[in-house]
């Protein structure tokens, strides 16, 4: 739509207004980068690469889908709130566009988490982890607004009319552009690790092996994917009064060995090389064979994560 | 963004319970005081507020009251095993791919089943009651562990009668006594002059009996598309989202329950 500029002395004040009117999640650095609600901006981390993903914010770890008191059954009332999220990477961004193709037209909890949500990116210039490997991936432009770091300013790419209200709002911080941005502009080095995207033909490469070795199914690697969105839904009773209950949905694992467990305790994927192959191939083949994309987004999470650092890229970018 | 309306697909309908049969130690078939149309094969969520909700294939025909047959195995089942006419159900579904009856008009049919896999069949063989003009022979082939786990006692009398009938069990226990062969279904299988000539075949039971059965069947000359299986998997959504139900790439909840062999093929279990 249109490019502007904003000086990087801004970037606080400008978040500090956005804040007066919307809820701020953004990398925040704690103990480790994760994002979070903003409370003072001078929090926000963009020096390196959050360790728990956004996902949390839009797609809930519990959230109730639907109640029961006696035989009534009650619809949860969804009233999303508005909600800027900022510094989200090319990554962050392309994975909130992928659950989007598997849960925004089914389920009706993430669509309201999705509604009134702007979203603001922070592009990377160089890879930010050793273990990013975005660039062979081909990630997508979804965003409001994109900043490119320029050194002393941002150049901000504005693509929807969500980011185009944000302008309109702070005008004071944006300063009109001529630059237009280029394949040049999008290019992150550093982050073209996968040589091999293809993964089809290789299911029963031995090499697999190598992965499965170290695996010690923890799930660390689901649990931190920014795409990941498997889930189990529960009841849970309300201790004062048992005829309350709440249908909950809840985060799962495809690498836990209950995930595939049907009636009669017989487990489908019942050892780890099925269960580790399972979240490869869901990630890089069958999401794609659904949805013409690949789920992954390469930002390497599941690596950095891993207790015993299996690194699935070497591994398929060794296989002959 | 879109805006429209979308509703909450988890909100189940409640139902009562219309009439409760058992049919073995741990297997019983609930009438529900709902209808709707469906598909033979199809499935449906029953839950109990508080314990949870369970997939059950649907063994009625489509738009009559529906009747689930259960299997006592967990949670929620075996809460529905203590329940009695009158209580109350909540159902949400139909949900997945159900058997293409219409695409197999003409066709001979065979109907192999082991355990409970023999109650979505019982859907197919309701529908061919219904349709009995549009389909040729029809050959069973049930088996159970034992004369007691023998499922759908009563229409048992009526199917030999009419389809050609062939009832096995595993295992005879001491002091128990039956009338047919005591030997695996799929012996029974293998035993026959079977050819496949314009025949179809519906498999469902446990998945090494689908694996034994399947090959018998190839060997006999029969081809994969020819081959229909009803997929078992733990499901949650029921809306191809919670990924579960995966088989590979296909999603059991979605694309199955029921699949043509040949779908399925080199997937095993993983």
């Amino acid at each position: 739509m249109a490019t502007y500029t904003v000086r990087k002395l801004d970037l606080r004040s400008l978040l500090q207004k956005i804040m007066q009117s919307s809820e701020l999640i953004a990398p925040v650095k704690t103990d480790l980068v994760r994002f979070q609600v903003v409370e003072d901006p001078h929090d926000i981390c963009l020096t390196e690469q959050s360790f728990y993903p956004v996902k949390e914010f839009i797609f809930r770890k519990h959230e109730v889908l639907v109640s029961f008191n006696g035989k009534k059954v009650i619809t949860p009332v969804l009233e999303p709130k508005e909600r800027v999220i900022f510094g989200l990477r090319r990554c962050d961004l392309n994975a909130i566009m992928h659950q989007d193709k598997a849960l925004i037209e089914v389920d009706v909890n993430y669509r309201a988490q999705r509604q009134n949500l702007t979203l603001i990116g922070y592009h990377c210039n160089e890879a930010p982890s050793q273990y990013c490997f975005c660039g062979t991936l081909e990630l997508k432009d979804f965003y409001d607004m994109m900043f490119f770091d320029r050194g002393d300013e941002f150049i901000v790419d504005v693509a929807t009319e969500n980011g185009s209200r944000i302008i309109g709002k702070y005008p004071e911080f944006f300063r009109k552009s001529n630059h237009k941005v280029t394949e040049a502009d999008k290019k992150i080095k550093n982050a073209d690790r996968l040589f091999k995207t293809d993964i089809s033909k290789l299911y029963d490469h031995p090499d697999w092996q190598k992965g499965v070795d170290k695996c010690l199914s923890c799930a660390a690697c689901t649990s931190l994917c920014p795409t990941c969105y498997c889930f189990e839904i529960k009841d849970e009773v309300s201790i004062h009064d048992t005829k309350k209950v709440d249908r909950v949905r809840e985060w799962s694992s495809c690498q836990l060995k209950g995930f595939s467990r049907v009636a009669g305790n017989h487990v489908f994927r019942d050892n780890r090389k099925e269960r580790f192959k399972h979240r490869i191939y869901h990630q890089l083949d069958y999401f794609k064979k659904r949805y013409g994309i690949n789920m992954c987004v390469g930002c390497g999470r599941c690596i950095t994560a891993c207790p015993t650092r299996i690194d699935f890229v070497d591994i398929i970018n060794g296989m002959k | 963004m879109q805006e429209a309306v979308l509703e909450n697909k988890y909100v189940p309908k409640p139902a009562k319970i219309k009439e409760y049969h058992r049919e073995s130690p741990d297997n019983f078939s609930i009438t529900l005081d709902i209808k709707f149309k469906h598909d033979p094969g199809q499935f449906v969520q029953i839950s109990i507020p508080g314990i949870g909700e369970s997939p059950i294939s649907i063994c009625s025909y489509s738009g009559e009251n529906l009747r689930l047959n259960i299997r006592e195995v967990g949670n929620v089942t075996k809460a529905l095993g203590k329940m009695k006419k009158g209580d109350p159900v909540f159902i949400r579904g139909p949900y997945g791919r159900g058997y293409p009856m219409q695409l197999l008009k003409g066709n001979d049919v065979v109907i192999i089943g082991g355990g409970c896999g023999v109650a979505p069949l019982r859907g197919i063989i309701e529908y061919i009651e219904h349709h009995r003009q549009d389909y040729g022979k029809v050959y069973l082939f049930l088996g159970f562990r034992s004369p007691d786990d023998i499922l759908f006692k009563r229409e048992m009398d009526h199917w030999k009668i009419k389809y050609n009938l062939n009832l096995s069990v595993d295992q005879l226990p001491p002091g128990t006594c039956f009338d047919g062969k005591v030997e695996f279904i799929t012996k029974l299988v293998e035993a026959t002059q079977l050819t496949n000539q314009n025949k179809v075949v519906f498999l469902c039971g446990p998945p090494k009996m689908m694996d034994i059965a399947s090959g018998i069947l190839m060997k006999k000359g029969f081809h994969e598309d020819q081959i229909f299986v009803s997929a078992e998997r733990l499901m949650y959504c029921a809306e191809g989202i919670c990924c579960h139900c995966m088989i590979h790439e296909k999603f059991c909840c979605k694309d199955g329950p029921v699949f043509r062999y040949d779908e399925l093929k080199g997937y095993k279990n993983d």
